[in-house]
Formats: C-alpha cells, structure tokens, sequence
C-alpha cells in the first residue's frame, strides 16, 4: 500500500498574455519562488524528486526541463518529466502525488512544476498538428477545411468545444445567456486572484453577448485567452507536511482516464464517439478518484470544486459529468448562485481556465487552487471553510480527463 | 523593449487519406509558418546589449564565486538567485579551449547534412567558470591543442544576438 | 521499498524503416505483452506511453494511441523522456496500491522525421540552438575527447566496444539487421568515417523504428500470473546541469548518483561481483565505458579493462545495447526487458549462463544529461 500524501504549498507565477520579461526557466523560476514562500521553512534542498510538464510544441522547446534544469533548483535530483496535452498540469500533478506515494527510499518531498509561455511559442501551429490529425473527424463533425485557419487562431480546440457545446445545449435546452452567465461568473472572480490573466470586475451578461461569434455558439467573449505562466505544488508525506505548514491538504484520490475517439476507424481502431459531449472519460476517472477518497456523495461531500473549462459550456458539463449536478442542472445552480464565492458549492473562484490558460500549466492550477482554498491562502477565498474539494482537467483530442480529489483529513480515516 | 530570438519554421502539410489509387477521400495542402520568438530575459537582454557593442559580460554568484558566460538568474550549484542589478562582471575577449571536435554535419532546425569539415570548440572565457561552444576560425586542425588560449573574432555588423561572435582565433 | 514484478514483455523487431503504421506497432507490443503473459483489455488497470512529440511530429502525442496502446477508459498518463523512464513512472503507480497491472509501452518511428533536427529543439533557444554548434552530434565528440583526454583512453579501446556489441546484436533476432556485424574489425569501426572526431559512424546507435511494451505487477498478483517474474530491487534517477560547459564530460554524475540510489534501495555494496549482467543504454561506444565505470564495475578510466562479452567476467549489452539499433522512446525500456529474458533463461544465443541478478539503464538529454538505473533479481 502507498503512502499518504499531502499538498504543503502551492504557487503561481504572474499570468499575462505576453511575459516578455522572462525567459521560459526565469518564468518557472517565479512559481516555484512563490510555492517556497508559501512554505517558509522548506528550501530548495529539502525537495527530493522534481516533476516536470508543459506542451513542448507550443513552444517550440524539445524536453525543455533539461534546459531549466538550474532554475528548477534540480541539478542532481531526480527528475521525471510528464506530458499529456491539455491536462498535463493534472499529470504533472499526479506524477508528483505518484512519486510520494510509492515511498522509493529517499523520495519524500517533490515539487511539481508545470508552465506555458505561449507568447513566444506558435500555439496555433502547435494545435495545427493535433487538427491536422484530426481533421477527418472535424470534417464529419461539419467543421470545413476553409473554417480550419479561423479556428486555428482562437485554437483548434474551439472546434471541439463549439460541437460539445451544441450537443449539450441541445440536449439540456441552455441558452447563450447561460453561457455567458458562467463567464461573468469566472470573469469577476478573476479580479480578485493576483495571479490571474483576464480580470473583468465589471462584466455583464450583455456585454459578453454583444462580442461576435468565433463558432456557433461560441462567442468571442467567452473563450479563454491565451496566457503565459507557471504552476508549482509541493507534494510531501504526511508527517513532514505538518512541518511544512499549517493546515496540510491531503491527496485522497486521483485518477487520469481518457475515452479517445481514433479519428473515427483511421489508423486501424476506433470506438466511434458521436457525441463530444459524453464524456465517459471524465464519468469514469470521478468514479476511480471518489472511490479512493471514500466520497459516495459528491453534491453533499465535496466543499469546492476548480473544474477545467477553457469554455463555458464545458464548465457546465463537466460539473454535471463530475458529479457535482444532476444531469442537465448546472445551468440553474448556475443562475441560482449555488455556484458563487459565497454559495452553497462554489465552482472555480480563481476565475478558472475561462480567464486564465497556460495551457500546460491550466490543469495543475485547478488542483493548486483548490488545495488552497482547504488551506484557507487561496487569493479569493470563500468565506465557508472547505474540507474537501476537487481539482479537474482536461486535454487529449477530445477527453481525457484528469482528477484530484483532496482534503484536510487522510484518506484512512475513512476506510 | 526586451529582447527574443526568432526561430521560424515552415511546416508543408499535406494530408490525404487514399481508398485505393484513384480515389482520394481528403486532400489538403498548406503551407504553415511558425515563429516562435523566445523571449531571452532580464539577464540576457543585458548581456546581448553588451555582445552588440563587442563587450563579454558574466554575472557572479554571490555564494560560491562562479561566474557565469551568459549570465544566469539562479546559480544551479548553490540554487541561488543572483540578483538583477549586481554582481555583473566585464570579461575580456580571451579565453581558453577545453575541448573541441570536428564534423562535416550541419544540423539545424529542418535537417542535418554534410558539408565541409568544421571544427567546434568549448571555450572558457578568462575570468569565467564555463565554457561556451564556438567555431574555431583560421586554424589548421594540427594547430588546434586542448589548452590553448584564443581569442573572439567579432562579426563585422553586430546584432545583440549569438551570432555576433563569428568564432574564436589563436592569440 | 515493496516488491513489484515484471510480469510480461514484448519488443517489436528492430527497423531502420519499418513497414508499419505507427499504431499497428503500438498495439503489436502492448497486445503481443498481454497476449504472452496470458491476460485480457479488462485486466489492465493502467498505462503508461513514452513517445515525444517531436519525434512523433504531433502535438500531444499520446492523444492518438489510446486505444491501441490499451489505455481506453484506463488510468493513463505519458511520460516524455525515454521508456525506461516511463517503467519508473509505472512502477509507482503499481506501488501506491492503487492499480493491479501497470501497461508501459515506448518507442518511435526514427525513420519518420530528421532525429537530429528533432534532438536540436532540446537545446536553449536563447543562446545556443540558434548557431547549431551544440547538437547531439558534437556533443558526442566532445564527451568521447574529454574521456580520452582525461585518462589516456585510446580510440582502438573504444571502437572495441563496438565490435562487441555488433557482433552481439548479430546473435539477437530482434536487433537491427544493418547493426548485426559478426566480422566486424577495429580497423572497420576506426574507418568508418567521421561523424565527430573522434566519434566515427560506427560509434553511434543508429536511431531507427521500433515500440516495446513491458507488464508490472505487485508481488501478489505477478505470481498468479507468471512463474517466472522479474523482480524490480531498486531503481535510481538523476538529471545534471545542463550546459556541456558546466559538466565534467569524461565522467556521467547523473548515473553516479542514480547508481547510488539504485544500490541502496536494493543493498548492493560490491557491484562488479554481484550483478552478473548489464544491459546499458549507449548512445555512443564510450558511453558504454564511462557508464560502467560510474556503476562501480572498474575504476575511473579503466572501462575498457572489463572483460564484458556474453562468456566475459561482466557481460555488457549482450543483446547488442543501443549499437543494435536506438528506436527514441523505446531503446532504456528494451534494455529493461533484455535483462529480464537474461534473468528468465529467454534471452537464447546471447544468454548469460546462471545470471540472476542485472542492472537496466536509460538517459536523455545531451551527453547523457539524464540516466536512470534499475537494479533486477530473478525469482
């Protein structure tokens, strides 16, 4: 059996859309900074094994944690480098919960560090790549090859997100003004999280509906910006945790499942998914992370949630997929403010990927926030106190799904 | 204004997924551009400012001493930042080399090829604890001796970026 | 540290340019693995994948091999460094007790895209990367000169390790044909042409195709499922400073300290006389060398002192190591598996007569920046 794990710190580099003051290992430097101040008596040497992640091809950087080997601080450390797309922040963090829990001798301490700088990096040219290989599946989805370049620039995940967002809104009868509910929603709560990219302390509902559309239904101001930044964690056993800070959050449960679809039969497999927004990956990986954490009752159990959604339909849906909401609900909890800072189950206070995306980095940000807020140090804090709460992410072409599942009690207690 | 180093690539795409000889399901062609401008940092801005005016700077690790060619924000021995704004150190344009090799191989972000032999030397700037990797110029390879001191040959039209030093030559 | 198993394996042939769809390949190895240790799709509770996303010229690079590599609807995750890393990363999944078999499959197509190019994105785009003068080629010839420089090793003594290990591979079915040389001279190797003086051609693993897979599983489960298990004793990683002029190149810390940290966890104090074979992954023929040497099994600079054929003292790479072909991603796991066939009697023309105990490597990076080492036992 593994051991128990615990969150001591979490940190954040500055987001901004361009951080032409740093170079990549300056900007990962700045998070792990912030993650150490978080834990004051923890210094650089304390830390045994380093994890690593971000999307190489964003930035045009092979395997770049050779190269910020020294401003990671681990020169002659172990290190392991995790990568899966859109959810390599998740990876990254679970890696690093990985790496504490298999007790290897002399690995007790790790940091985890995942970041993006994509200003200098061609995101567009990088998610070509994934379109590219895709595109058979965007063509039966009905995306034209001539609508290809348009999507390329607001990132080709939009093209996936537009046909989620039809079919859920199809399904659940949602509206654009729901839509634009959610943003308003993580626009304003950015404001109040230092870190954050796209702080808008005054937006409404009127406002986002009045920007163009990028791709039905989508509409310019609902899709994530594209940000530079860095995430780091400190991940740590249960008894040194308790040196390192006050309130230790512990890892009960995680799990990275993904149901991908292989471009429809193209290259020799395929478990054709018709519907985007399925999601039996995300289903799948919130049964395996609750099981572990002993949580049976998601709605009633789990305190907050930071939920990965570039786009607010998905932050709908995965509420939903994840547990949180009756199928078909969240657009009312929603509009009943169930979901606000000071609400009943509040959802993505750090203003989420919706306003902030690092791209590597946005996953690992969801958990670092919701550990933070368990810790009581996260920037807009909710005023309840949070025992439990969840952290998601999600990447691959169309769904893999990570999860964490964290609190201020062990797992044990429960089993 | 900071400074960045430009990488273009171009990537030709050409997809298409054949049913047999003459029929062909999806056929695209495009020419993607990719510019991937790096931005250097603080630390490199500065020593870059000092390459386009033909001057060597290093910055100097408060703890152990070590200075380093280009400067660096943290010093990975001690794992220490080194502040911005001091312990900067003027270097000459003299140094030592420790090692060296020589190919006909031409790698650079497309493909690799050969061409005539170069040769490629790790030079320890005087006054530095690293080296960096240049060319050796006007040298016979019989010349060329671990040990030797050498000194910068400037390009002629410098541009605060890496290749403004065109190589080394023996002093 | 618990005990965890190697329970089952599989190693697509060797290439230079396969036949092959890329996911026919991947789902080869990870299929023919479950098929030889005798278990089902329901059974695999977690899979690892080691490809890069240069190599494979994809972003996000495990996006399209889930379910050829097993991993639809499982606990999946990729790591980016080399197989034998990815082996690490499964090892732990299996040791925190949450998952019962562990899938870790790695490997590339090297005759898919320029392998040089792609190695040339791991340098610093801010200084280095954009004059090309530090590459993976010169890198080899400065590691290969510090080494002779610093202890008089000649370059016959290094071209001898690639007589070896091609006359190796030549035994091993499953290695690369163009790398299988039973009559090889130094004389060959030395002429061979430059590539970085010193290094000659024949000094350099030839980067080619190919993706193996490898099964874990805790003690437990790995004795219902096999007779013959290998045993994971310990494992060590390190990574060292990056920029070459920051290193000592004549000797590899990054493996000194996973050395370390691998006998440690697995209480070997006398390494050269209690492991009995090594499978080492080496870029070049020196690598072969100077690794040895931070393993414990000469002094510093006396690497080619070993007698390390297949009948040798200390057998070293007697599948043929890397020489024998360097699929990206793939070539640290398939070291991994050819000690565990030494380790369970499979390995058969190069077999090392009553081996049992071995040690494993693989490395990224530059002159081998990153290694990691695992020490195994069999039951």
């Amino acid at each position: 059996m593994g051991r128990q794990v615990a969150i001591a710190s979490a940190g954040f580099s500055e987001h901004a859309s361009k951080r032409s003051d740093v170079s990549m290992p300056e900007l990962v430097s700045e998070a792990i900074e912030d993650c150490l101040k978080n834990a004051p008596s923890v210094e650089l040497g304390d830390i045994d094994a380093f994890v690593n992640g971000n999307m190489p091809a964003f930035e045009g950087a092979n395997i770049p944690e050779l190269w910020m080997t020294d401003w990671m601080g681990a020169r002659n450390k172990p290190l392991l480098r995790v990568t899966t797309g859109g959810t390599t922040g998740g990876s990254v963090a679970i890696a690093g919960y990985y790496n504490v829990t298999a007790g290897l001798p002399g690995v007790d301490t790790v940091l985890a560090v995942a970041f993006e700088q994509q200003s200098q990096g061609d995101t567009s040219v990088g998610l070509a790549s994934v379109a590219y290989g895709e595109i058979s599946i965007l063509n039966t989805l009905g995306v034209s090859y001539d609508q290809l370049s348009r999507l390329l620039s607001a990132g080709a995940a939009i093209g996936v997100a537009a046909y989620q967002a039809t079919t859920y809104m199809n399904k659940t009868k949602t509206h654009e003004e729901d839509l634009a509910r959610v943003v308003v929603q993580n626009r304003r709560n950015a404001a109040k999280t230092w870190w954050a990219h796209l702080k808008m302390p005054n937006l409404t509902i009127e406002d986002v509906l009045d920007t163009p559309y990028v791709q039905y239904p989508l509409r310019y101001g609902m899709v994530c910006p594209a940000s530079d930044g860095a995430c780091a964690m400190l991940f740590t056993t249960e008894e040194k945790a308790k040196d390192m800070c006050d309130i230790p959050v512990y890892v009960n449960g995680v799990a990275s499942v993904a149901n991908e679809t292989a471009v429809l039969g193209y290259d020799g497999s395929g478990s054709a998914q018709v519907d985007p927004s399925m999601q039996l990956g995300a289903i799948r990986s919130a049964e395996l992370a609750y099981s572990q954490a002993g949580i049976s009752f998601p709605r009633k159990e789990i305190d907050y949630a930071e939920v990965y959604a570039p786009f607010p339909n998905q932050e709908l849906m995965w509420t939903e997929k994840l547990g949180l909401f009756e199928e078909a609900t969240a657009p009312e909890m929603y509009k009943a403010g169930v979901t606000a800072v000071n609400g009943e189950l509040p959802v993505n206070c750090s203003g989420g990927v919706n306003s902030t995306n690092a791209i590597g980095a946005s996953a690992m940000e969801r958990p670092a926030e919701a550990a933070l807020q368990i810790m009581g140090k996260a920037s807009n804090q909710v005023p309840k106190t949070v025992h439990t709460s969840i952290g998601s992410g999600w990447g691959g072409s169309l769904n893999l799904i990570t999860l964490m599942a964290m609190s201020d009690q062990p797992q044990r207690k429960w089993r | 204004m900071h400074r960045f180093i430009l990488i273009i690539i171009l990537i030709i795409i050409k997809n298409e997924i054949k049913m047999s000889e003459e029929k062909v399901i999806v056929a695209n062609k495009g020419l993607v551009r990719a510019d991937f401008a790096f931005w250097v940092g603080q630390y490199l801005d500065k020593f870059y400012d000092g390459l386009e005016n033909k001057k060597i700077m290093g910055n100097k690790c408060p703890k152990c001493g070590d200075v380093f060619v280009p400067p660096r924000k943290i010093c990975g021995k001690c794992n220490i930042v080194i502040p911005l704004e001091e312990n900067w150190v003027d270097l000459p344009e003299t140094g030592t080399l420790m090692n060296f090799t020589t190919t006909a191989y031409r790698v650079n972000d497309r493909t690799s090829r050969k061409a005539k032999d170069w040769t490629i030397g790790m030079i320890q700037i005087d006054g530095s604890n690293t080296s960096i990797i240049y060319r050796l110029l006007k040298m016979e390879l019989e010349d060329v001796k671990i040990g030797m001191k050498v000194q910068i040959e400037w390009s002629e039209k410098t541009k605060g970026d890496p290749s403004d030093i065109k190589g080394f030559i023996k002093v | 540290m618990q005990k965890v198993g190697i329970v089952g394996y599989y190693q697509v042939k060797l290439y230079s340019d396969a036949n092959y769809g890329r996911y026919e390949m991947i789902f080869e190895a990870s299929r023919g693995a479950l098929d030889k240790a005798g278990l089902k799709k329901k059974d695999i509770s977690t899979v690892i994948s080691c490809t890069n996303d240069y190599y494979d010229g994809r972003t996000i690079s495990n996006c399209f091999t889930v379910e050829v590599g097993g991993g639809y609807m499982a606990d999946e995750s990729k790591v980016e460094m080399d197989g034998a890393h990815a082996v690490l990363y499964g090892l732990m999944r299996v040791l925190s007790g949450n998952h019962n078999l562990a899938v870790v499959w790695g490997g590339s197509m090297a005759s898919c895209y320029p392998y040089h190019a792609a190695r040339l994105y791991e340098t610093d785009p801010t200084w280095e990367r954009p004059l090309a003068y530090v590459n993976d080629i010169t890198s080899a010839g400065f590691q290969m000169r510090a080494y002779m420089e610093k202890y008089g090793v000649t370059a016959e003594e290094i071209a001898k390790v690639v007589v070896k290990n091609k006359k190796n591979a030549a035994k091993n079915p499953l290695a690369l044909e163009e790398a299988q040389l039973a009559n090889l001279s130094v004389k060959d190797v030395l002429n061979s042409g430059i590539y970085a003086d010193p290094v000659t051609e024949l000094m350099v693993a030839p980067p080619c195709d190919s993706v193996a897979a490898l099964l874990l599983a805790p003690e437990k489960q790995a004795l219902k499922i096999t007779d013959k298990p290998v045993w994971i004793k310990g494992v060590g990683y390190n990574q060292d400073a990056y920029y070459l002029g920051d290193r000592d190149l004549s000797g590899c810390k990054s493996m000194n300290l996973a050395a370390k940290m691998a006998y440690s966890a697995a209480g070997i104090k006398d390494p050269s006389s209690e492991i009995d074979v090594a499978e080492l992954f080496e870029a070049y023929a020196h690598e072969e060398l100077i690794f040895a040497e931070e393993l414990g099994f000469a002094d510093k600079g006396k690497g080619a002192e070993i007698n390390s054929a297949i009948n040798g003292d200390l057998p070293i790479n007697p599948s043929g190591g890397a020489l024998g072909g360097n699929p990206p991603c793939g070539t640290g796991l398939i070291r991994v598996i050819e000690a565990v066939k030494q380790l369970t009697g499979e390995a058969g023309e190069y077999q090392v007569k009553g081996a049992k105990k071995a040690v494993a490597s693989g490395q990224i990076g530059m002159c081998a920046q990153n290694n990691i080492l695992y020490v195994l036992e069999g039951n």
